[in-house]
């Protein structure tokens, strides 16, 4: 099934609501109380037309081919739209769809506290989500009781079976190359939990692989691990990605899973603890020692960063955390990527090179 | 703070600054003004302001030790820092003079040359280059001891004053202002005004200075009448001709930014105001020759002000009203003595770039009808995405709607090297024909 | 006698170098890459065979590298041009801490360590603006000769300031410079002076450390070299035909490769 005939079983078969989702920080528990399933778009793969006519050139990829989609028909078979408010860019294109583009799809926002954090950042965040819950429920219709509990609680299974499916391939122990790997985590973007979870426990069933790849191991950061094309290069290089830090994997991994109370509760503790990010605007010591602490657990030979172009929030990390992982004697690579674009020689080179140097 | 530094302080604001003003003055003088074909006489308020900014940047070389420094952001909530005496200093003031003194490329080239980007945001390459070289067309500027950003205008300054967090490595103190989307829910008021008040433990501490609830009103209240009296002075530019162009304001702005909540703010636009009645009256323009009004969408380019200046008067043109200027003065009715924490919160939440579009759209719908405008001018910057995205819609819609002509020009705040003069001549000229039939 | 081979396949150039087990050059050639890679290797190849008077039995191993290294099927091996470049670099100057590889299409800045290896890089992003292809372009646009920048810039009394990053607004620059009659000579300085400034940046990004080397057909341009000494405060070592140092690295690799496989 593709991920369009999927979501389409979702509604007529499942009966349940499909929300489009921007990236990237957003609570799927309060989408799944509502028995809506989340569609998250992020490089839907179009050539970009009509987007254009509202875009400046020096927008990211990331929010030209979403809003391509949205105007392209992609917001026909979504209920609704979800805007986290992950950077400048979302924030006024959400905007734009809302107020500029005569859409029926009704668009939501969530905003989400920026750091440094204070006392209130954790009581506003948790009025975030009691606001989207009613907001959801007003127009999607009650949710039942109990939902809200129940979703946390899948939540929780969905993040232990990722922690494990990272751990794994951390220890060299996952069986599944680079390439395998990043395309069973995507499919999380647009499956209902409950299919989710049964393939991430087919994965992790699993037997573990004879050996280890035999090149040196890399620690992927940015928002998204693309092109292709590259992972596949490097599990033709036998090089083996130890760990990520990237927007759409480990970055939305809890550390903490509190195990009862209040669900909202459980939902802001989980949130309180997830690695730091650019988009939530945490601060360059924690990144950097988040960095340092993923490639000496792991034992990584280097890092590789996947920038988007135009990227206000990564780019501006960047130099700190490249300088950083320099004074710790770990070498880096930075790749300016568009999400859609073709794995090309120049980037081979690259990455080939930096390979050849840290082998 | 030293009690040294703090003399010095004291010893250059009384004698060494009024020292440096009246050489300046003296100077001046010399210089025979000759009447200009395109514009009125030059306004008399116009040498206090030189002096007023010169004595700021001034006497921040001297305000280390003396006083707690404090970087802010445009878009700040700066009357809490009055309450402590903080010496103020606004990194985006600083990046629009390296725009206008044609040393962006240079600073901007410094600091991608330590790996940031060149699509960011040219105000922080400017000042991150400065941070690497120590150049600046303002000297030498004052260290901070504090960060003050509020990302009601964006999230790069978020990210950018992270970045400063970490090299001078000082606090940082972010006033984290929910976008508004849709309408603002008395649970975003309620966490706005929990972090104004949660500040001041941290303001006291940096500054060794207690809170003062009476001089804080009195702050807000000297904030509040310097934004209304620069909303007044703005309001002169509706009448015909105006008295003022917009490239004149994007000078007179600067008290309003960086100098509100303080007495020499308000009375400077007390007397720029006064002159201007006195212009409108006596029916003096700006520009000689005003036959067609216009306005500007988003910040300045610094680096073509002047060059701007002339092109649009020979034309017999003249921009009366811009979203940009305009910002420092929109929201201020909402402040409120009574209830200081959250009208505070909901003067600086609502402004132009913390809210959506459609405010967008229909504020300037309003400002074309009050100002009789019979152009548009959007300037697309490169540096600044929230300013920037959606403009393309605003230019279709207010065609639509009002049919009123406009022009983008793709273009850079300060960096000079991403505006091609060819292209934008050809597309201004192809406008010049468009208002004229 | 076992010789050894290595291939440059470059965006614009395509070069051969055979060395012996002493790393003696016995032949280096270049030719123009053209539109089909595996051609373009294979005739370079055949015409250095010929100069050093050599059968292909004779090779006991070949490297290629650049950006069509992939499409030899005749290479024991592929290497990406960054290593090479250093390990060529190495060779001719052993004192190289930093070698600077503008080509056709990119431009590279290495950092070595003990023994030539590479300890950090960087490239151009993708814009082509930094690149000799922005010479390149820019030369047709004036009117001169690859060969003519160099001692056209030297002789250039004023310069020119380049304001735009971007190659295609640069080249709108230099029409309208063109039309206001600015001398050719400063134009061009400007315009090396706006590559430095680009590749300045990558420099700076892997730091500068002992001898800096520059290969790459652009260090055939003693206009550009001239204003990169100056920005990096001392003199840069040139070989006598840079754009072969590439092929020469790979031929040095190949040597060693046959060594460890013994
Ligand atoms: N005689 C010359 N004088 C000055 N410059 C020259 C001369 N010959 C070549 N060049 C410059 O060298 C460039 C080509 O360099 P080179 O042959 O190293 O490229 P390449 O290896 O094919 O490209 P790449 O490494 O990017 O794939 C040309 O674009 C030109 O600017
Ligand atoms: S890639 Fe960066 S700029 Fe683009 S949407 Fe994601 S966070 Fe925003
Ligand atoms: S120019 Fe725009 S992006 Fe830059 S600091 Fe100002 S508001 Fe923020
Ligand atoms: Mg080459």
């Amino acid at each position: 099934m593709t991920r369009k005939e999927y979501l389409q079983h979702q509604k007529t078969q499942r009966h349940r609501r499909v929300v489009g989702v921007l990236p990237a920080l957003f609570p799927r528990e309060i989408l799944w109380a509502a028995d809506a399933v989340p569609a998250e778009v992020w490089d839907p793969p179009l050539a970009v037309s009509r987007a254009g006519a509202h875009l400046q050139p020096y927008i990211c990829s990331v929010v030209r081919q979403s809003l391509e989609l949205i105007l392209s028909g992609g917001a026909d078979l979504v209920d609704a739209l979800l805007f986290p408010h992950t950077c400048d860019s979302i924030q006024n294109m959400a905007s734009v769809v809302h107020d500029y583009c005569g859409l029926d799809t009704p668009c939501l926002f969530f905003y989400h506290p920026k750091a440094p954090y204070t006392q209130h950042s954790r009581v506003y965040y948790r009025d975030q989500l009691q606001a989207l819950l009613e907001r959801l429920q007003e127009l999607f219709g009650p949710a039942e009781p109990g939902a809200l509990t129940a979703a946390v609680e899948m939540g929780q299974r969905m993040y232990r079976r990722l922690g494990e499916m990272y751990a794994r391939r951390a220890g060299g122990n996952l069986g599944l190359g680079n390439e395998e790997f990043y395309r069973v985590l995507r499919r999380g973007e647009y499956l209902h939990p409950e299919d989710f979870i049964a393939e991430l426990d087919q994965v992790l069933g699993r037997p573990a692989p004879a050996a280890a790849p035999p090149g040196p191991a890399v620690i992927l950061s940015g928002v998204v691990p693309n092109p292709p094309g590259l992972l596949s290069q490097l599990d033709r290089l036998g090089v083996a990605v130890a760990h990520d830090d990237l927007l759409m994997g480990s970055r939305r991994i809890p550390s903490r899973l509190p195990a009862e109370g209040d669900p909202l509760d459980r939902l802001t503790e989980s949130y309180f603890s997830l690695p730091p990010c650019s988009t939530r605007s945490n601060s360059l010591a924690r990144r950097a020692a988040y960095l340092g602490q993923l490639v000496e657990q792991t034992g990584a030979a280097g890092v590789i960063f996947l920038i988007v172009k135009f990227c206000e929030p990564e780019y501006f990390d960047l130099p700190n955390l490249v300088e950083e992982l320099k004074a710790r004697g770990v070498p880096s690579l930075v790749l300016d990527t568009e999400t859609n674009q073709p794995y090309d020689g120049r980037m081979a080179t690259r990455v080939e090179a930096f390979i050849e140097m840290i082998g | 703070m030293s009690f040294a530094a703090a003399m010095r302080y004291r010893f250059m604001k009384d004698l060494g600054a009024p020292a440096l003003m009246a050489a300046r003055r003296a100077m001046r003088k010399k210089r025979p003004s000759r009447p200009d074909p395109l514009f009125g006489p030059p306004l008399k308020s116009l040498a206090r302001l030189k002096e007023i900014m010169m004595r700021h940047y001034f006497l921040a070389r001297y305000a280390p030790g003396a006083h707690p420094v404090a970087w802010v952001t445009s878009g700040a909530p700066v009357e809490l820092l009055r309450v402590f005496g903080f010496y103020t200093f606004y990194p985006e003031n600083h990046g629009a003079m390296c725009g206008a003194a044609h040393m962006a490329p240079e600073l901007c080239q410094a600091a991608e040359d330590h790996g940031y980007s060149q699509d960011l945001c040219s105000y922080a390459r400017c000042d991150l280059g400065h941070y690497f070289t120590g150049k600046s067309p303002a000297g030498q500027l004052p260290k901070p001891d504090l960060l003050f950003a509020s990302n009601n205008i964006c999230q790069t300054v978020t990210y950018w004053f992270k970045a400063l967090a970490h090299y001078y490595d000082i606090p940082l103190i972010l006033f984290d202002t929910p976008f508004n989307f849709d309408q603002i829910t008395e649970s975003d008021l309620r966490y706005m005004a929990g972090q104004l008040e949660e500040m001041i433990t941290p303001l006291q501490r940096i500054s060794g200075v207690k809170f003062d609830q009476a001089k804080f009103l009195a702050s807000l209240e000297l904030g509040r009448a310097t934004s209304e009296t620069w909303g007044q002075v703005l309001q002169t530019m509706r009448h015909r001709p105006s008295p003022l162009t917009i490239f004149d304001t994007f000078f007179h702005m600067a008290p309003v930014v960086s100098l509100r909540g303080l007495p020499v703010a308000y009375d400077y636009y007390q007397t720029l105001l006064e002159e201007l009645r006195d212009r409108v009256a006596r029916g003096i323009g700006a520009v000689k020759l005003e036959r067609k009004r216009l306005m500007w969408d988003n910040i300045a380019m610094w680096y073509k002000v002047r060059d701007f200046s002339n092109l649009f008067a020979e034309h017999g043109m003249n921009f009366v009203v811009a979203t940009y200027t305009n910002a420092w003065a929109e929201t201020i009715q909402y402040l409120d003595p009574d209830d200081p924490f959250r009208s505070l919160a909901k003067t600086y939440s609502l402004v132009i770039l913390n809210n959506n579009l459609d405010h967008r759209l229909s504020l300037m719908e309003r400002l074309i009808a009050d100002y009789q405008v019979d152009g548009l001018v959007i300037h697309s910057a490169r540096s600044c995405k929230p300013y920037s995205v959606g403009q393309y819609d605003l230019k279709r819609l207010l065609m639509e709607r009002l049919a009123i002509p406009s022009v983008v020009i793709e273009a850079d705040i300060t960096d000079s090297r991403a505006y091609s003069e060819e292209q934008t001549r050809t597309r201004l000229e192809a406008f010049f024909e468009a208002l004229e039939d | 006698m076992s010789l050894f081979a290595g291939i440059d396949i470059g965006s614009l150039s395509t070069e051969a170098v055979i060395i012996d087990q002493q790393a003696a050059m016995v032949a280096a050639v270049i030719l123009p890459t053209e539109a089909h890679s595996t051609k373009a290797a294979e005739t370079a190849l055949e015409a250095a065979l010929e100069q050093a008077g050599a059968r292909r039995p004779e090779l006991a191993r070949i490297v290629a590298t650049g950006y069509g290294r992939v499409s030899v099927p005749f290479a024991h091996k592929a290497v990406t041009e960054i290593t090479c470049h250093g390990a060529g670099a190495h060779h001719l100057f052993p004192g190289t801490g930093t070698v600077i590889d503008i080509g056709g299409q990119d431009s590279k800045v290495i950092r070595l360590g003990p023994g030539g290896k590479v300890v950090d890089f960087t490239m151009n992003d993708k814009c082509a603006a930094g690149t000799g292809r922005f010479l390149e372009v820019m030369a047709a646009k004036l009117g001169a000769g690859l060969d003519e920048l160099g001692p056209l810039s030297r002789a250039a009394r004023r310069e020119v300031a380049i304001s735009s990053v971007c190659t295609v607004f640069a080249e709108s620059e230099v029409v309208s410079l063109v039309a206001r009659n600015e001398p050719r000579e400063d134009i061009i300085r400007g315009l090396h002076r706006a590559i430095v400034n680009r590749v300045w940046s990558m420099v700076r990004a892997v730091g500068v450390e002992g001898q800096v080397t520059m290969t790459g057909g652009v260090a055939k341009n003693s206009g550009v070299v001239e204003l990169l000494e100056e920005k990096v405060g001392q003199p840069i070592n040139v070989y006598r035909e840079p754009q072969i140092v590439g092929a020469l690295g790979a031929a040095l690799l190949a040597r060693d490769q046959a060594r460890a496989l013994g």
